[in-house]
């Protein structure tokens, strides 16, 4: 639980609450001298502590430490000790909350980078894509930044330069990954020639379903069974053994599958599967490696290539072009498959073991049933008769990383000093200068004279400016140097704050010019940037960016719910569908300009079919064909859904994927919907250890702990909107009663109260009470784009600035598209 | 030249790139400055410890090379004679069902509980401490402290960061052995898995995933041919730095200060990647250990972690490294032990006896396969002793208690390395006499011969 954020907010929050203490009066320096000082003063230390020399507030780290101890020692109850002269409850909470205040601020202070955003490493998402849009390369299957350590958070920005640190280690990994980058982009001199391969046989499976497929198949055929997210991975991979080098070059091939859907209409019960039978099967291609592992089990480099959709009739040929590198080999998987196929095996095997022609039952024991179940029964499965391979082919030789690198003419050794040049001017986002071209230079001559070919010695220079201070970050440099701190950023490094703010990597050739020629600097001109950037689908890079750093979604996953209770989630592949319809729901805000608000509470949003089951929609607009499409819908109250409140990702994120608690979904809302943080706990306060044998529900334990003054002060603004969550199960599906093992528990209360006095029964009736607070998300949401946008903490010098966006924007309708213009081209936007 | 010096350092020491490369690039930025003129340096009593420590660790190592050296395992025979100080932290994601964990009362003859009782044959060899922790809390999400103290995100501002033990001892080894650490175990689990290890710079350190890369790395030779190819790497290494140098310097006129003291990391970490491109060059030419059987396969967490425990006495008898880790978390799961719940799950026992028997068949394993860790080391002679006498061994984990995810009251065993042991120690959890964790560790640090007053958030030593 992270506390940071503007002070100033927290007082708005106490402005909200009616019944706070007030806190002008209270005076930390003269509580302490009164009840404390004695025992920890100038004539005893007890604990070895003094306090008549605090200052307040504390200016530095251990006097941080020093007030935090005292506010602990205070809400603990322990301090003044009993014997001693003892301050009223009020008194006491007034100076606790001073003193919290305090250390807030000073927190703050100290974390403060002036305003200004520190010289800002590229992350590792926007270092991948511009590396990408450098050479002009797919990057899907290729990953070179699979060692860099992750980058640090703050408040979930994953783009804050403060915190984006360097290490001995990170650098170590830049120059490894440029190693690996450029010889993959211009290594290669002759163009590979293109082969073919045809596999109509020897499809051994994965090792468990091996004895079963030789047995049955002769491993006549390659079949693929479930879906990829399995726990087992017993049949979601189909690769072909006698590929499993994979291919010797990079580029593209054509991947032909003559493939048919088998026993789509299944005569066992469909539960078995836990798939959807009206949906035709589809198959997929992934890449696999096997120096990365078995190419059975999943992989780090495995997004999903292409994918068709296979009839159930006679066997049909069908082709599929993907980017393959050296050494990958593709692999098939099935979508839309089954969840666990070892026990549908055996469940079949079982309760189906009348239908088994054999002279000896069924024993049970997983080998036999999947050979029986094969040999006589009706398995759903994807069936794979035939797989040829052809490729690489090239739309152009040479490829355009060589040809935007070494020029049309390709590599020349008279040419370099120029090479260089150009890359660098575009590598360094500025026009490149003659002293660092003279260092590229000499470091060709150097690679030369220990024998290697101008070629060689010209891409290992390359290699140097991806490992350069002035490709990793982005400088930002006073234009005015620290004279004139007021100065604007220069026209090149506000192209670049623009591209990585929208985009997550280097500004096109669009902008550059625009840089270029100083026109950037015009607001309207940057103005229309905005738009051209916001309109193009590179901007889902911003879409996705934002959310992860804004909700934490990139964190969905790292609690992974039980795939016991929770097995639809895997089944159906929920995860990556909730975080889908975030980004679309922010999309369709941004498109329309619709208003903010429709955060809090909407009328419709996004989902596929798995989605819409899930949330207890209306299916009847669901084609089979096109299921996992996702479509806008339109929700009545009925639905409990409409805004962030009632996604799946968010009410995914906020638990841990076996439980809720009210605590940790009420912090999450307060700090990433109202933008109020609430203080952390004290120290050495116990937490609440779960204990579900009796019928103590974590609504009475949660009350119990608001008996005490002290934990009140915090819960009654903490608990009440976790309660109101409270129908919404640990991965977001709603639910009227707690699960008790396998069966309905208590029922779920959903009411509370806000500290303001005002109540509600439901989610519904929360929601409504949220909208009304729309000014405090809208500058939440304010200063969580600024800070994306700027790659630094909000602080409490740019109030004002977040205030003229909120009221600006309020002018209007709200709208999404017109806040993010406002941060554009606003003031701080164009300031280093 | 005073203020001069810094950069005035940086210019000397890349002139010196592809000449004899000094010992002195040890030297933490900020700390040590060479001058212009070049043998003298700024006299810093911490930098001359390093230094001489460093200048000892190469005639040791030219004794090694190829030549010399028939078996690799001779490596270790020729160098027993000095006394070798050892360390070893295993740590894994969940903690220990404390009430089968603790026993109930402390002193030297506690009652073994079930989790302990296979450490029954090593008993006199560890100490069992509760009531030790770092103050922290996050639950999953502070894990990653165990070894520190400190919470990533809290670690700027701080002198060290979120150094941990390891990597805070291994900075004392420099280039006397092949390896200055050896991190190993599970890269994820929940939440990013363990997390253990963390440099100066707060990254963690990430860790070498299975059995059959760790095998590699200590036994396998790279071919001729390849080594050549290597070697060029590091040429064309150093080449990039000398570049990229230049270019930090001449951006480093065009910001401001706070921008400086971002850039000073990246030419702090230049100076890294050379001192260790340095050891690299010179153990290049030193064979490895012969290996001692066939390479292992991977599996799983569960099945290789007594061959992850045999790698790691075998880097430490051979001296590839002098500290290890381990990080028990990713794969280990309850399949692997025929459990349907996954582990996790399990850890969330809420009280029901069911699962709580299923979790600690998992938590047996763990120990049963630590305490046959410890008798290895504790089989093998080494000097006056065993191998366990110079080993330091820490066991435990950053999470305390899994069903209520707490981090207060760790689990922690603290074997071998010449403590005196065969007690359960049983420090204050809470009040004004409470210990934190990181003084076990500076208590560590010391016997490792790392000269410090503090480590993390320690307030002095423990032993």
């Amino acid at each position: 639980m992270k506390r940071t954020g503007l002070i100033s907010f927290l007082l708005l929050v106490s402005a909200v609450s009616p019944g706070a203490s007030s806190r002008a009066a209270d005076d930390p320096a003269q509580f302490l001298s009164t009840y404390c000082v004695e025992c920890h003063g100038p004539d005893t230390q007890k604990g070895d502590r003094r306090f008549d020399l605090l200052t307040f507030p504390p200016s530095e780290e251990l006097g941080i430490i020093e007030v935090q101890d005292i506010i602990d020692q205070l809400n603990l109850g322990e301090m003044p000790p009993r014997k001693a002269k003892q301050p009223d409850e009020q008194q006491k909470l007034a100076v606790i909350d001073a003193l919290s205040e305090q250390v807030l601020s000073a927190r703050e202070t100290i974390a403060s980078v002036g305003g200004q955003t520190v010289l800002r490493r590229l992350n590792q998402r926007e270092y991948l894509n511009t590396v990408g849009d450098l050479f002009g390369m797919p990057m899907k299957t290729f990953d070179p930044t699979t060692k860099f350590p992750r980058d640090k958070t703050v408040e979930h920005m994953d783009n804050i330069g403060e915190v984006l640190v360097t290490s001995g280690y990170l650098l170590d990994q830049y120059l490894e990954a440029a190693d690996r980058v450029v010889e993959r982009a211009l290594g290669m001199t002759n163009q590979p020639e293109t082969k073919e391969w045809h596999f109509n046989g020897n499809f051994d499976q994965v090792q468990e379903l091996s004895y079963s497929h030789g047995r049955v198949y002769r491993f006549r055929y390659l079949c693929v069974y479930e879906v990829p997210n399995t726990v087992n991975h017993e049949g979601g991979y189909a690769a072909i053994s006698d590929f499993a080098d994979g291919v010797s070059a990079d580029g593209f091939y054509e991947v032909s599958v003559l493939a048919q859907s088998m026993h789509r209409d299944t005569p066992y019960d469909p539960a078995i599967f836990r798939m959807d039978f009206r949906e035709p099967f589809r198959l997929g291609i992934v890449p696999g490696d096997k120096r990365a592992g078995t190419l059975h089990h999943p992989q780090p480099i495995e997004p999903q290539l292409a994918e068709v959709t296979v009839g159930d009739g006679d066997p049909e040929w069908q082709t599929m072009t993907v980017w393959l590198e050296k050494g990958q080999t593709p692999r098939f998987i099935f979508p839309n498959g089954m969840q666990n196929c070892r026990n549908a095996f055996s469940t079949i095997a079982r309760q189906y073991k009348d239908d088994w022609p054999e002279n000896d039952p069924y024993k049970g024991g997983i080998v036999e049933a999947r050979r029986i179940v094969l040999q006589h029964g009706k398995m759903p499965h994807i069936r794979i008769h035939e797989v040829k391979v052809r490729g690489p082919l090239y739309e152009e030789w040479p490829p355009e990383p060589q040809k935007s690198v070494f020029g049309e003419g390709g590599f020349s050794e008279k040419n370099i000093r120029e090479i260089l040049t150009r890359f660098a001017d575009r590598a360094y986002r500025r026009p490149v200068m003659e002293e660092e071209i003279d260092r590229l230079v000499a470091l060709v001559e150097v690679r030369k004279a220990k024998g290697h070919s101008p070629r060689q010695a010209t891409k290992d220079a390359i290699k140097a400016i991806l490992a350069s201070p002035s490709f990793l970050y982005l400088a930002e440099p006073k234009t005015g140097g620290d004279e004139n701190p007021d100065q604007l950023l220069g026209p090149h490094d506000l192209a670049a704050r623009l591209s990585y703010f929208l985009w997550s990597t280097m500004p096109d050739d669009e902008l550059r010019t625009l840089a270029d020629n100083g026109e950037i600097m015009d607001r309207e001109v940057l103005r229309l940037q905005m738009d051209r950037l916001l309109h193009s689908p590179r901007s889902a890079a911003f879409r996705e960016g934002f959310l992860d750093s804004w909700l934490n979604l990139r964190s969905l996953g790292d609690m992974p719910p039980d795939r016991d209770a929770f097995a639809v989630y895997y089944a159906r592949d929920l995860q990556n569908a909730m975080k889908e319809e975030s980004r679309l729901f922010l999309q369709h805000l941004i498109e329309k300009n619709a208003p903010i608000t429709d955060f809090l509470d909407a009328d419709y949003s996004f989902v596929n079919k798995p989605l819409a089951e899930h949330y207890g929609l209306p299916l009847g607009n669901f084609p089979p064909e096109t299921a996992h499409q996702f479509q806008r819908v339109s929700l009545g109250p009925e639905s409990h859904r409409g805004g962030l409140l009632g996604m799946g990702s968010v009410l995914t994120v906020s638990a841990n994927g076996i439980e809720t608690s009210p605590v940790i979904r009420g912090v999450w809302l307060l700090e990433n919907i109202l933008g109020t943080p609430p203080s952390p706990p004290p120290d050495n306060v116990p937490p609440i250890d779960p204990d579900v044998r009796g019928a103590t529900s974590i609504r009475d334990q949660l009350a119990k702990h608001r008996d005490s003054t002290t934990c009140n002060e915090c819960h009654r603004k903490i608990d009440p909107p976790g309660f109101a969550l409270e129908n919404f199960d640990p991965i977001g599906a709603w639910r009227t009663h707690y699960p008790k093992g396998k069966t309905k528990g208590p029922m779920i209360d959903a009411s509370g109260e806000l500290p303001s006095g005002e109540s509600f029964d439901d989610i519904i009736g929360f929601k409504k009470l949220l909208s009304e607070r729309q000014e405090l998300f809208a500058r939440m949401l304010v200063s969580r784009v600024m800070s994306y946008a700027i790659g630094r903490r909000i602080e409490a010098s740019d109030r004002m600035e977040v205030d003229r966006i909120v009221g600006a924007i309020k002018s209007g309708n709200n709208g999404m598209r017109s806040l993010i213009e406002e941060i554009v081209t606003g003031p701080v936007f164009c300031s280093p | 030249m005073p203020n001069e010096v810094t950069g005035m350092a940086r210019t000397r020491w890349h002139s010196d790139y592809h000449g004899r490369r000094k010992w002195w690039t040890f030297i933490e930025p900020g700390e040590i400055l060479p001058m212009a003129d070049s043998s003298h340096l700024i006299t810093r009593r911490r930098f001359f410890l390093k230094s001489a420590g460093a200048t000892l660790a190469l005639p040791a190592m030219n004794s090694l090379l190829p030549g010399v050296l028939g078996s690799g395992l001779a490596i270790g025979a020729a160098r027993a004679q000095e006394t070798k100080t050892r360390m070893v932290a295993i740590g894994n994601l969940l903690g220990f069902y404390q009430p089968e964990f603790f026993p109930e009362s402390p002193g030297a003859n506690y009652k073994m509980t079930r989790l302990l009782s296979p450490l029954e044959s090593v008993s006199k060899d560890f100490t069992l401490y509760s009531g030790l922790d770092h103050g922290v809390k996050g639950g999953h999400f502070a894990i990653h402290s165990f070894l520190s103290g400190v919470l990533s995100m809290d670690a700027k501002g701080r002198p060290e960061g979120n150094i941990s033990l390891d990597q805070r001892a291994a900075e004392t080894v420099g280039g006397a052995t092949r390896f200055p650490s050896l991190t190993i175990g599970s890269e994820d689990g929940i939440h990013g898995g363990c997390q253990m290890c963390w440099t100066r710079a707060g990254t963690r350190v990430p860790p070498i995933p299975g059995a059959t890369e760790l095998f590699r790395r200590l036994f396998v030779n790279e071919a001729s041919s390849d080594l050549t190819k290597v070697k060029d790497r590091f040429d064309l290494k150093g080449s990039i730095l000398d570049a990229v140098a230049g270019d930090a310097r001449a951006l480093e006129k065009r910001i401001d200060a706070e921008d400086r003291e971002k850039l000073d990391e990246y030419f702090s970490s230049i100076r890294q990647v050379e001192k260790q491109l340095e050891q690299q060059r010179v153990w290049a030419d030193v064979a490895k250990p012969e290996p001692p059987f066939k390479e292992p396969k991977n599996r799983n967490m569960v099945d290789d972690l007594p061959i992850l425990y045999d790698l790691i006495v075998l880097a430490l008898q051979t001296d590839s490294t002098r500290i290890a880790t381990l990080e028990i978390g990713g794969d280990f799961e309850s399949r692997y032990f025929d459990i349907n719940e996954g582990y996790h799950g399990l850890s969330h026992h809420g009280q029901l006896q069911a699962k709580i028997d299923d979790l600690l068949v998992l938590e047996d394993y763990q120990m049963k396969h630590f305490a046959r860790f410890l008798e290895k080391l504790k089989s093998i002679k080494e000097g006056d002793g065993t191998l366990l006498d110079h080993t330091m061994v820490l066991f435990g984990s950053g999470m305390a208690n899994a069903n209520a995810h707490t981090n207060r009251n760790l689990p922690v065993i603290l074997a071998g390395g010449g403590f005196s042991h065969g007690e359960f120690r049983a420090m204050p959890g809470e009040g004004i006499d409470r210990k934190p964790l990181c003084n076990l560790y500076l208590s560590m640090l010391h016997k490792f011969g790392v000269e410090t007053d503090s480590f993390g958030t320690s307030t002095g030593t423990l032993i």
